[in-house]
């Protein structure tokens, strides 16, 4: 019986001599080494500094903290936030991290791939530089599909493609000008995830389908370059050895049946339905991606957990109504409820969120400890400190197991202000995550062309976080 | 094992240690070239000079690897005449050189290893076909361009996916300023590199990026292709209700963008009749359907052989999954085909006495319609090409200029992802070629910088959300003048590089522009004696009915909110005070238009405009109605207008910008532009082991700096051909203002300190000043192959007035435009075509016109070999 991922590695070794032939895009981890996953759960609307201060600190910290001086205090002897009480079961696990600037980024209502990308993102593909840093941390852990990525779209402003259960433009990008693509719903991610192991005839038609035509256009296009020569055969041979790389990777999936089949997310109907309220598809989010994480389909996750063009339905307190959540970011009382609380409300759900992916990637054993021994949770805004922010801060709560190469756990951190010697911005935290799992990048993320006034070098890594 | 087996297995250790170097390969070289080594390279490159560290006395004892890098270097080199050293006496001749780049060219082929060859087809190594032997007339093979796919750039995609569901020009203008895409479910796979110059070349290839967009493309187009049919099944009511569910609950259909939902009201016949169908399709109704589908994707018939597969598999599709699901596989399968995305110009026909063969009339339609517009050919072409009216040099030259002289088949905006919300791309009647001259000037990289907006004293705007920004309103400014003078149709490149008059803003034309002035110079001069300030509603009731016969006072006719209509009274009042009122004409958009974002004049080294927060609380009981006066610009409103201390487009802000870094002005960039796409010289790539950084030094110019680091021998030898042609433009610094002196950007010569957190645009304090140093503007010009040009310049505008004189410019842009036309390099064999068209434009008195007719009726663009 197959009752972890390590177990399904060594099952899938010995059955379908799978590992020995993978390359960079395959089962690439040996199964003695667990790899290293990483959620990025993303929010708009901006997360507010204040909120995610301790509310025990002392008033000598907490005068500092108004300051905006540096800050480091142990987790342990403080209160969480009341809106992280969902963490308070983690808290060995937890950091909040203040201070990081990002003025680099495009800021305020929308900021497209700004957040993860640390340059000016906006609707037009020629303004995505490189790959987001979810996507460099792919390439160091890889895995059959790599990367997924999981979004509540806006359906205003934004990235709104006007498809909110479709899959559309999402805000990762694997490369200069190439976005990534996220899935708007539940429903059409378990479509697309496991339908190698879906049970609906339907599906399994479809699936076989397009199997059959993957192999068609590979054998013709193979046939077409046949006859050529040199630089025109390659034209034609690359993209029919395109088509065979797809289907080697169908085939290693196939290969995953089993173990897939078991960490199908087992959905009630209401998180397939069409008519999904925001609650329900963030949760149905969770499950999906909770499934391809355990069965190994993928370790770097992408969720947009909701975006300032997307209205809420089903928010607690305000059920039958759609949620404008700009209206939030301008303080309007809504239903009865000031916008504070809105917002307060709508973060502890995200918190509930994270809690359900820590608890259960702590049931699932792996090496001498768990699942989750492996993974860091990333939630941070995807605009910064407020509504209409300026990118002069990026809080940052980040969760993270036992095997964590960022010291930084259990603690409450904040930075040297926008300015100050020794400020950090979001290029040199990703640049301490790039280089702490395996990439040697001297600087990740666009220069803030403002902070060259003040004469401080902004590359490089935050050395005191590097183990 | 056999005895066979067992050698080879003996071998293999052998092969092995060949291939990774460890044995020298014997290599040949013939007494002759080796005379040749002897006279003109080991006098440097022997045992005992070793200059530059090369050896070359010993290539025989070389492993093999260490050769093969040895002689590709050489190969290049000598290539482009950079050895023998330009200031060594003894040169090899013509036929010396060949020798030498024929030895060296076997030895590389023979290990399959040589670089220049793969080098050559790029863009970048254009420059390294000699341009004297181009243009002097002694190459006579007859011109031809290889049988080629060139892959579709993104645009032709966009058309190629709307001629797949036939849609006509209304219903593709619907999708026509989307930026990213056509429809919904179709992502465009395509990206051309960002650089100056011409970036859509045939070398481009597919990937498995692509692919892996076209998958999900091709199974939504397939869907969608057949929907209509679909409509008519059982399946009915589903269809509806899964199109409709890309809502969320309870929103009201209208308020979902339609876009996502589309699909064409009709199902082709061939398709329609196997989703309808009860039973199993007849092997002549699968026939039919794949046909359709080949000529809807492909523009053609399928072969016998093609048939045969395609009907297979559409057989077993349906069998497996039934008909609409089978059908829409084999659909899906024909939008997989390579060729659906490549543009096929293989050549038919009988081989000409040279080896050639002609396009095909097919071929010839789509390869002059994607010239001129990107757009698949219009009725009459296609006409023609079926009716074999598409063979000879004046059938090509007759549909040319008709499509030339057509005002309306391929109009549109210049670049839809200019546009925005409050700006809208440039239209014209053919974008494609004012792309050519943005291309080969390079000024829409200006949206690729991102600037320090509190450097410009807030005036910058960086690309963001929704807009590009400062630089979108200075490319876009850019692309109306070179559409200016290609409509003039006149001296073209000796215009477009000296001309002093720009349009600036300018959002509305002469005619209507000239008309709101004289609008708004009426009402201002009936109301300003008025009592307006302190009694607005009643002045404006006054006035009401004449109000009411002026257009661009439509704004201050009652609406439903009074409030609006006071504060909006009051802000043209104030607007027109500052403007009108202070013997300047103001711009014809009032500065309180919501998003108005028109703060770019500065760069132009003009005064500013009026901004929104100047006029935003006239309201307010703290609004000081006499604003401090501001030397506002008196906006010229008919335009084209003449601007002081500018030359032509490189001196266009967004050429400069373009040409900048995002800190500082970059005359090692725009040297080498200067040097590589008017002189149609090369610069070497920069060698991996240099570390190139201008040093800090918070006292000198960065020119002073530059010159500092480049000085040194091994650096000078490429900078000297960039440099001097560079540093005439520090007269304009990186936002492209017009300067006389550098500040020196350093916390240590500040004469203003900054805000600490940064100022916003529009704030009047907060921003640094700083000490500054006279800039040098003295260059040197070298390289036109005319000894009254050459020589030392004094600033750029004496540099730009040569170069426009030169026939080696003009000739250096006819190369570039044989590049956008041909999709590839100039070869030696090309000579001719380039010969005439450089005549042509010449001959017509510098029409552009005449160069492009010229290049698509030549043999390089209608034979293939």
């Amino acid at each position: 019986m197959i009752n972890n991922r390590r177990d399904f590695l060594k099952h899938s070794l010995m059955s379908a001599g799978l590992m020995a032939s993978v390359n960079g895009s395959g089962l690439a981890v040996a199964p003695s080494k667990a790899p290293m996953r990483f959620i990025f759960m993303h929010r708009g609307n901006g997360l507010w500094p204040r909120v995610c201060v301790p509310p025990s600190l002392d008033p000598k910290t907490l005068e500092k903290e108004n300051r905006k001086e540096p800050i480091d205090v142990d987790l342990d002897s403080h209160d969480l936030p009341e809106w992280m009480d969902p963490l308070s079961e983690h808290k060995e696990n937890l950091t909040i991290l203040q201070g990081l600037s990002g003025m680099m980024c495009t800021t305020g209502h929308h900021s497209w791939c700004s957040s993860m990308g640390v340059f000016k993102a906006n609707e037009r593909l020629g303004s995505i530089r490189w790959a987001t840093v979810d996507f460099e941390l792919a390439k160091l852990f890889p895995s059959p599909v790599n990367h997924i990525e999981m979004a509540c779209f806006p359906d205003g402003g934004g990235n709104a493609k006007g498809t909110l259960d479709g899959i559309a433009t999402g805000f990762s990008a694997y490369g200069p000008q190439k976005p990534n693509f996220a899935f708007g719903s539940p429903r059409i991610a378990m479509e697309e995830l496991f339908k190698s192991v879906s049970t609906d005839m339907s599906a399994k038609t479809q699936y076989q389908l397009d199997r059959k035509v993957l192999e068609f256009v590979a054998n013709n296009e193979g046939a077409n370059a046949g006859p050529l020569y040199g630089f025109e055969k390659a034209k034609v041979k690359n993209y029919a050895d395109s088509v065979e790389d797809i289907r080697d990777r169908n085939r290693k999936i196939d290969a995953m049946a089993d173990v897939i089949r078991r960490h199908v997310p087992k959905l009630d109907k209401k998180y397939l339905d069409p008519n999904i309220t925001t609650i329900d598809r963030q949760i149905g989010h969770t499950e999906v991606l909770l499934g391809a994480l355990i069965s190994g389909l993928t370790n770097v996750v992408a969720f947009t957990v909701d975006e300032l063009g997307h209205r809420y339905t089903g928010f607690p307190g305000l059920e039958g109504m759609r949620l404008n959540m700009h209206d939030v970011g301008h303080n309007k009382v809504i239903g009865g409820l000031a916008a504070e609380e809105i917002r307060n409300r709508c973060r502890t759900h995200h918190m509930s969120l994270i809690d359900r992916i820590v608890k259960r990637l702590k049931s699932v054993p792996e090496g001498g400890g768990t699942m989750f021994d492996n993974t860091t949770i990333f939630y941070f805004p995807d605009g910064g400190e407020t509504h209409h922010s300026r990118g002069s801060e990026y809080p940052f709560v980040v969760i993270s197991g036992d095997n964590t190469r960022v010291d930084l756990r259990r603690r409450y951190v904040r930075l040297p202000n926008y300015g100050q010697a020794g400020h950090k911005t979001l290029g040199n935290w990703y640049t301490t995550l790039l280089n702490a799992y395996g990439n040697s990048i001297e600087h990740y993320g666009a220069i803030d062309n403002g902070l060259l006034k003040f004469g401080h070098d902004q590359k490089g890594p935050i050395e005191q976080f590097l183990v | 094992m056999s005895f066979r087996c067992k050698f080879l297995l003996l071998l293999l250790p052998l092969f092995f240690l060949m291939e990774i170097g460890l044995f020298a390969v014997p290599f040949t070289i013939s007494d002759k070239v080796q005379g040749l080594m002897e006279n003109y390279c080991f006098d440097c490159h022997d045992g005992d000079s070793k200059k530059g560290d090369i050896q070359l006395d010993n290539l025989e004892d070389l492993v093999l690897q260490d050769r093969l890098d040895l002689l590709n270097k050489v190969q290049e080199q000598v290539y482009i005449k950079e050895m023998p050293p330009r200031k060594k006496k003894v040169q090899p001749n013509k036929i010396e050189r060949q020798q030498l780049l024929d030895w060296i060219s076997i030895e590389l082929r023979n290990h399959n290893a040589s670089t220049l060859e793969e080098k050559l087809r790029y863009s970048n190594y254009g420059n390294y076909v000699d341009h004297e032997r181009l243009f002097n007339g002694e190459v006579k093979e007859k011109p031809f361009t290889p049988a080629r796919r060139w892959l579709i750039n993104p645009r032709i995609f966009n058309e190629r996916v709307m001629d797949v569901f036939r849609l006509d020009r209304s219903e593709r203008a619907r999708f026509a300023q989307r930026q990213d895409g056509v429809l919904a479910g179709v992502k465009n796979p395509f990206i051309i590199p960002e650089r100056s110059g011409v970036r859509d070349y045939d070398v481009r290839m597919l990937n498995g990026g692509h692919l892996l967009v076209m998958i999900t493309n091709a199974k939504w187009i397939a869907q969608r292709q057949i929907f209509s049919a679909l409509l008519k099944t059982f399946q009915n009511q589903e269809l509806i209700d899964d199109l409709n569910s890309t809502r969320t609950a309870g929103t009201p259909v209208k308020s979902i963008s339609g876009l996502d939902r589309w699909y064409p009201k009709v199902t082709p016949d061939a398709f329609e009749k196997i989703v309808l169908k009860k039973g199993f399709p007849t092997e002549v109704e699968m026939g039919a359907a794949v046909q359709e589908q080949f000529d809807f994707v492909l523009r053609r018939k399928a072969t016998e052989e093609e048939l045969a597969k395609y009907v297979e598999l559409l057989r077993s599709s349906i069998s497996l999954a039934g008909n609409s699901e089978g059908l829409q596989q084999m659909l899906f399968a024909v939008l997989l085909e390579s060729d659906f995305l490549y543009r096929l110009e293989l050549g038919g026909g009988e081989i000409d006495d040279y080896g050639r063969r002609k396009l095909t009339p097919q071929e010839a339609s789509f390869a002059i319609s994607y010239a001129l517009g990107d757009l698949s050919p219009d009725l009459e072409l296609l006409k023609v090409a079926e009716e074999g009216r598409l063979e000879t040099r004046e059938d090509y030259r007759r549909e040319v200029k008709r499509l030339l002289s057509d005002e309306k088949y391929f109009k549109g905006p210049v670049d839809p992802s200019l546009s925005s919300r409050h700006m809208r791309s440039h239209e014209t009647s053919h974008p494609k070629i004012v792309r050519f001259f943005r291309e080969f000037f390079g000024y829409p990289l200006a949206a690729k910088i991102f600037k320090d907006s509190e450097r410009s004293d807030g005036y910058y705007k960086n690309p963001d959300r929704g807009t590009l920004g400062t630089p979108g309103f200075l490319i876009n400014e850019a692309d109306r003048l070179v559409d200016w003078y290609l409509k003039k149709d006149k001296n073209v490149f000796e215009n477009l590089l000296t001309t002093e008059e720009f349009f600036v803003y300018h959002n509305k034309d002469n005619e209507t522009g000239l008309k709101i002035i004289a609008e708004w110079n009426e009402f201002y001069k009936r109301l300003k004696d008025t009592d307006w300030k302190n009694n607005p509603e009643g002045v404006l009731a006054e006035h009401m009915e004449f109000i009411k016969t002026k257009p661009s006072l439509k704004r201050l006719v009652p609406g439903s909110n009074d409030k609006i209509q006071r504060r909006t009274f009051l802000r043209f009042m104030h607007f027109f005070s500052d403007t009108i009122g202070k013997g300047r004409t103001p711009f014809t958009t009032l500065a309180t238009t919501h998003g108005y974002a028109y703060h770019h004049s500065t760069f132009y080294s003009l005064p500013p405009t009026p901004t929104l927060p100047r006029y935003a609380s006239v309201e307010s009981k703290n609004f000081k109605g006499n604003l401090p006066d501001a030397d506002f610009w008196d906006y010229p409103v008919v335009q084209p207008f003449k601007i002081s201390n500018r030359k032509g487009l490189l001196t266009h802000p967004a050429w400069l910008i373009a040409h900048s870094s995002n800190f500082h002005t970059d005359p090692i960039k725009r040297g080498r532009w200067i040097r590589e796409k008017l002189l149609a010289g090369q610069v070497p790539d920069v060698p991996i082991t240099v570390d190139a950084q201008v040093p800090e030094d918070p006292h000198k110019t960065l020119r002073e700096r530059v010159q500092l680091v480049t000085r040194k021998a091994e650096c000078s030898k490429c900078h000297v051909r960039m440099n001097p042609l560079g540093f005439p433009f520090e007269s304009f610094d990186d936002f492209g203002r017009y300067r006389l002196n550098e500040p020196l950007e350093h916390e240590e010569h500040f004469v203003a300190k900054p805000n600490k957190v940064p100022a916003r645009p529009w704030n009047i304090k907060g921003f640094p000043v700083y000490k500054t140093k006279n800039v040098s503007t003295k260059g040197e010009l070298r390289g036109t192959g005319n000894p009254n040009l050459d020589g030392e310049v004094s600033d750029a505008f004496d540099l730009i007035d040569r170069l426009a004189k030169s026939e080696r410019v003009r000739q250096s842009i006819i190369r570039h435009a044989f590049r956008f036309y041909m999709g590839r390099n100039e070869m030696l064999s090309d000579s001719q075509t380039l010969i005439d068209a450089d005549r042509s434009y010449v001959q017509s008195g510098g029409s552009f016109k005449a160069v492009i007719i010229s290049l698509l009726t030549s043999d390089s663009f209608i034979y293939r070999k």
